[in-house]
């Protein structure tokens, strides 16, 4: 208890790295240290090797992926819709989120990859019970959907 | 043949049988600390976006419940005393032998009349001399009691120490619930992570809100029957309403204890046999309230099982580990079918079966 105690008072003063690490992330760049540390409690630490499917079309649609090192590969559901590669501090699964159950397309990891994964119940509880993270979030979001729209590209969203 | 991963395998599964035949014996109280988790929970995620840190949110949430039971305690335990006493003394009464006692109780005596009579007519039968057996019996059975208390009082000791523990697992559970999380769904591999986040979500949305639900029901279930039977003039009326209350909770067969205590209550209080009529109805009108506006306002769609599924649970439930079990039988069963049937969906829809 005393430990967590002052964990949480060194917390107030300095900025951890992991948060400055979350800060990189367009969807978490205006969050304070509080609400990151909400976002923080729901993200989950995950390694693929080069080569591993993330993710199939059609699959449903539950988890945000955060890219932390490396890179990797989102193909739409046909060829004519063609590839987009990912890499550090770029996320994937935000269109979906707002567009539809299922995964649109599929994801492959060309290198390593270390990922942060966000659930997508997570992610709307958090929207829902804070008002103010909401708002920062969905924001965030608008700003990524505005830019993959004038790229005119389905996988644009660094 | 991969024989690295077939040791593997075997050593995981040993590790988990292990676990089982070691953790086996405190079961029922983590999952009780379970329970008790998922049913504060919400207050402590709420309190956790107000800017309290998680640990300092359960502690407050502690402190609350205690102050809540001081309260309470200091407001209603010297009335549960004094009628627990109240009834002692009925027991005792002129320091008579107990089962002299027991027969000058009113219902117990117009039935050892009614045998005596009965014996008259029907040469050999004996009824009222088994009777007064059977009361004889329960006299030495209670003299035994304190015999048998000190045999087991380890047995008793370790049991209330770890009814004690029950909220210190629950505070940990409640104050590290994220590390927890991670810590299972770390254990999925790549393939199977989304769909243990999934199964995990809907554990927490569908175990939570039905417990949840359950407290409430308890509580209001306590406050209906102990303002009904006050009414009504039933002696002992809170005790007898927070009795009905928390047997509420086991489906189908607790609220018949509740109404059964209350009209016991009437019999061994030498009340006039009616008044039975005016337990039962005040406990009729507290399960209709409960069972047409309580249950499907609050408890709701929470759960979705059939009736006898239900039934059978509970009652496998009070056989496998008698009146706590009857308690968390149905959630657990209701958890594991919920886990089984999104199973299934996703299996399908990840391409995994």
């Amino acid at each position: 208890m005393i430990q967590k105690f002052l964990e949480w008072l060194k917390h107030l003063f300095v900025v951890s790295e992991r948060h400055a690490q979350l800060r990189q992330y367009l969807l978490f760049k205006d969050l304070n240290a509080h609400q990151l540390q909400l976002v923080d409690n729901c993200l989950h630490n995950r390694e693929f090797k080069a080569g591993e499917t993330l993710f199939e079309t059609g699959f449903p649609l539950e988890v945000l992926y955060f890219i932390a090192e490396g890179e990797l590969k989102v193909s739409g559901a046909s060829p004519s819709e063609g590839f987009q590669t990912l890499k550090k501090h770029d996320c994937v699964g935000v269109a979906d989120l707002f567009a539809k159950e299922k995964r649109s397309g599929t994801a492959t990891a060309l290198t390593d990859l270390s990922l942060l994964a966000l659930s997508q119940t997570d992610f709307w509880d958090l929207v829902n019970k804070n008002s103010a993270l909401g708002v920062k979030i969905l924001s965030a979001c608008c700003r990524i959907l505005g830019r993959q729209i004038t790229d005119n590209g389905p996988y644009n969203q660094a | 043949m991969n024989w690295t991963r077939i040791v593997f395998i075997f050593m995981m599964l040993a590790v988990i049988v292990g676990a089982f035949a070691f953790y086996g014996p405190v079961l029922t109280y983590l999952l009780l600390s379970v329970v008790f988790a998922y049913v504060f929970d919400p207050v402590v995620t709420w309190l956790e976006c107000k800017r309290f840190p998680r640990w300092a949110a359960a502690l407050l949430v502690y402190i609350l419940i205690g102050a809540a039971i001081a309260w309470s305690t200091a407001r209603f335990v010297p009335r549960l005393i004094q009628e627990g006493n109240q009834f002692i003394t009925l027991l005792n009464r002129s320091g008579q032998p107990l089962d002299e006692t027991i027969l000058q109780l009113p219902f117990i005596r117009s039935a050892y009349d009614f045998l005596v009579n009965l014996d008259a007519k029907i040469p050999n039968i004996n009824l009222a001399d088994k009777l007064l057996n059977l009361v004889s019996s329960f006299r030495t059975r209670l003299g035994e009691l304190p015999q048998l208390l000190f045999q087991n009082y380890q047995t008793i000791l370790s049991t209330v120490a770890l009814v004690f523990t029950i909220p210190i697992f629950s505070f940990f559970i409640l104050a590290d619930k994220p590390k927890l999380r991670k810590a299972i769904v770390s254990l999925a591999p790549n393939k199977y992570f989304e769909l243990t986040l999934i199964l995990l979500n809907k554990i927490d949305e569908n175990v939570g809100r039905y417990l949840r639900a359950m407290l409430l029901e308890m509580i209001s279930v306590s406050i209906m029957s102990s303002i009904a039977l006050t009414i009504v003039g039933v002696p002992y009326s809170v005790l007898i309403g927070i009795m009905a209350g928390v047997t509420n909770i086991i489906p189908y067969v607790g609220p018949w204890i509740g109404g059964a205590v209350g009209a016991l209550t009437i019999l061994v209080t030498g009340q006039p046999p009616v008044m039975i009529l005016w337990v039962a109805l005040a406990m009729f009108l507290v399960q209709a309230l409960d069972n047409y506006v309580l249950y499907p306002v609050v408890v709701g769609k929470t759960i979705k099982m059939h009736p006898l599924v239900v039934l059978v649970t509970v009652f496998a439930g009070g056989y496998f580990g008698g009146v706590v079990w009857m308690l968390i039988s149905v959630p657990l069963v209701f958890m594991v079918y919920s886990l089984i049937s999104s199973l299934q969906k996703n299996l399908k829809q990840f391409r995994l079966l």
